[in-house]
């Protein structure tokens, strides 16, 4: 099958930058099927949009914006699985602390943490994350810059809490 | 927990087991609510022109009643006009659905205000073809009695509609208004009610960030 210059180029810049899409489907969905649903909707969008990307900005800008776009316009899948019915806590931190260091521990916790925000609270907390400034923050959620940096601040202290209850619940 | 400490880990995390799929034939397996209405409103349009097909073939087959042949085609012709304006609309709609390019507010209330006015214009459109469609069936079929059968069940002996007629006639309609509302409702809302409170909750919290 032949693959037209166009599409090419679309797929090797996805694949170089799949970090970004793979961490927004970890921030966004705490389950393996509907993150790969997520994956693929994502993939989808970004090629539909593919024609407005202006090559004098950066790809992965662009990228930010439809893939946490899309992350936060996606409704799961109404069918019932097996894995509906979330874990224990203990099975499901065992698990991923089974092969984790103190440092992976401590990220796979702050993705649990996460999971308890709202959508817009997670597109903050991962343009945060990816080193973006409030300035650029502000520009992809379309607010202040002033109003991301108090809310980003209130963020921390939200995650604190969270995790410290998560601390207290499960240990 | 101090986020701030975990950048490092953060920027060496490769998401373990995903993985990406790049097969074009994958991605028509959307989830996205906007695609699926997409999806529904081009079945709906095909499913459209064939019906259009069978209405005339059977129309122009076998006609006893021309009086109710030409009330038939009159009403066709009505039903056409709305479908056409309708379709005009969902067509300019489907176009410029769903841009993910903007940013998050816009892209977001672009997506709830789009999702939510076409759910009504379907429901409006709906409620008004739906039962003039059902009173078009009704001639279409009379269409295909002999005229003076028909004249002896539903005319007085001075040529208007009786009462009992006019009463059938009658409820027919309201029925099928009836039904026709507490189906698109019920269609409308386990389609797109949970999707769209969910975005309006998104917005609320959009709101109070700006």
């Amino acid at each position: 099958m032949t693959v037209n210059p166009k599409e090419a180029e679309f797929l090797r810049q996805i694949e170089s930058n799949k970090g970004i899409l793979f961490k927004i489907c970890r921030i966004y969905q705490d389950n393996a099927e509907d993150r790969d649903d997520l994956l693929q909707e994502m993939t989808l969008q970004l090629w539909l949009a593919y024609d407005s990307f202006r090559s004098e900005s950066k790809f992965s800008s662009w990228m930010y914006r439809v893939a946490l776009n899309t992350a936060i316009a996606f409704f799961k899948k109404q069918k019932r699985r097996p894995d509906d019915q979330s874990l224990p806590y203990e099975f499901d931190r065992a698990e991923e602390l089974s092969r984790v260091n103190e440092e992976e521990e401590k990220l796979a916790m702050f993705y649990k943490a996460v999971h308890q925000l709202d959508k817009i609270e997670k597109a903050l907390i991962y343009l945060y994350m990816e080193n973006q400034s409030y300035e650029e923050i502000a520009t992809h959620l379309g607010i202040t810059a002033v109003n991301a940096r108090v809310k980003m601040s209130r963020l921390k202290d939200k995650l604190k809490e969270i995790t410290k209850k998560m601390n207290y619940e499960y240990r | 927990m101090n986020i701030d400490e975990l950048k490092d880990a953060w920027n060496k995390d490769d998401s373990g087991d995903m993985r990406l799929h790049l097969d074009k034939a994958k991605w028509n397996k959307t989830t996205s609510a906007v695609q699926r209405l997409r999806k529904n409103m081009k079945m709906e349009f095909i499913s459209l022109l064939v019906c259009y097909v069978l209405i005339f073939a059977v129309l122009f087959w076998n006609v006893r009643s021309p009086l109710f042949f030409n009330i038939t085609l009159v009403m066709l012709f009505c039903l056409l006009v709305i479908n056409a304006f309708y379709f005009f609309r969902f067509y300019i709609f489907y176009r410029s659905m769903g841009r993910y390019d903007l940013s998050i507010i816009n892209s977001i209330s672009k997506i709830t205000y789009e999702l939510e006015l076409n759910t009504e214009i379907y429901k409006t459109f709906n409620f008004s073809a739906i039962p003039l469609s059902v009173l078009t069936s009704i001639t279409l079929i009379a269409s295909k009695v002999r005229f003076d059968d028909l004249n002896n069940i539903i005319l007085t002996h001075n040529g208007m509609l009786s009462f009992n007629m006019m009463l059938y006639v009658f409820v027919t309609i309201v029925v099928s208004f009836v039904i026709t509302y507490i189906c698109m409702n019920f269609y409308v809302r386990t389609s797109y009610g949970k999707y769209l409170a969910d975005l309006k909750q998104v917005m609320n919290d959009l709101g109070e960030l700006s």
